[in-house]
């Protein structure tokens, strides 16, 4: 590709899902504008020398969602776009497009203060799951057992003193197998699906969780694009449990990482994700 | 080739890139490609609250 196509590749760090995009790119023939996002800096006019498209790939909720915006400012389309990341990088904005779509997910109250937020555990019911409405990988989740499990998180976690902790995201714990579903959205098509499976109620990959390829039934397919479609579309990680009720959606990650899926698997995810940010940067 | 800045073991390039984060193989530490050529490292940069997916 010789036409003066450059993707952009916004980075907090390179793991092995950049360097895979960075290896599928140069594949393609297609230049690679890398954009650290601890480096870069952005006005109000439009600078010069940038990027057909931009792969969003930062670790930090907060830059890439500014990054984000500022290259929508300047006519530069991001995967995933700024209004993606708003929706899918915050969980209670996410339940909130959910439920609107009539998307199946587990029951969730929301609680701004500690005191609302001990009367939202109870409603819920034990156990119950509190979790940081930004942030992933498990991080900072807690599994309320009882009143007085519930007393000293909360008390714990309005410690912390920081804006994000003091919003109270409590959702129901769903009595699931010892696995969950990962499937893999890129654009229109669900690519991959994955079972992540641990003996730990948290089914993180990055928790240490065993992974396996997961069939794409067209229930799990439907619900994964339908729940992808709902926050904006792009390229994102849809998270699934197996409840009793049937399937339900519990995240949908905008930034995902998809190391364990292609292992699992076997398939050119990087690839896929390049194709589609060349489209969208094409459009 | 270059040292680790926590243990001092050296500390090889083999085809990584600028920005990679990888373990150290002496100490464990994360460190993060800071260029390439000459190689260069320095600690890799601490998870934020708002890091994830």
């Amino acid at each position: 590709m010789s036409d003066g196509f450059r993707l952009g590749l916004f980075t907090t760090i390179v793991r092995p899902e950049e360097k895979a995009i960075l290896a599928a790119a140069e594949a393609r023939g297609i230049p690679v504008q890398r954009l650290d996002d601890g480096e870069v800096t952005f006005g109000l006019e439009r600078p010069e020398g940038l990027p057909d498209v931009v792969l969003n790939r930062s670790v930090s909720h907060t830059r890439a969602l500014y990054a984000a915006l500022c290259f929508d400012h300047y006519g530069v389309p991001s995967v995933n776009g700024a209004q993606v990341l708003e929706l899918a990088g915050d969980k209670v904005r996410t339940s909130l497009r959910l439920s609107a779509r009539g998307i199946p997910t587990p029951r969730t109250v929301v609680a701004l203060s500690p005191e609302a937020a001990l009367r939202a555990v109870a409603s819920i019911g034990y156990p119950a799951v509190l979790k940081p409405a930004v942030g992933s990988w498990g991080r900072l989740m807690a599994k309320v057992d009882g009143p007085d499990a519930a007393e000293q998180i909360v008390e714990h976690k309005s410690a912390l003193g920081s804006a994000i902790h003091s919003v109270y995201y409590v959702q129901e714990f769903v009595p699931k197998p010892d696995r969950d579903l990962r499937v893999l959205v890129v654009g229109d098509e669900a690519v991959g699906a994955m079972y992540r499976r641990s003996t730990a109620w948290r089914t993180n990959a990055a928790r240490g969780a065993t992974v396996e390829p997961a069939p794409l039934g067209p229930e799990l397919r439907e619900l994964a694009l339908r729940a992808a479609e709902a926050v904006g579309g792009g390229v994102l990680a849809v998270d699934l449990m197996e409840a009793p009720r049937g399937l339900v959606v519990h995240e949908v990650n905008p930034t995902p990482e998809f190391k364990a899926l292609g292992s699992a698997t076997g398939l050119d995810l990087a690839g896929a994700i390049v194709d589609y940010a060349v489209g969208v940067g094409r459009r | 080739m270059t040292e680790c800045p926590e243990c001092a073991a050296s500390v090889e390039n083999h085809d990584k890139v600028l920005g990679e984060v990888f373990p150290c193989p002496d100490c464990g530490t994360e460190l993060e490609v800071e260029a390439v050529d000459p190689f260069a490292v320095q600690p890799a940069p601490r998870e934020a609250e708002d890091w994830g997916e």
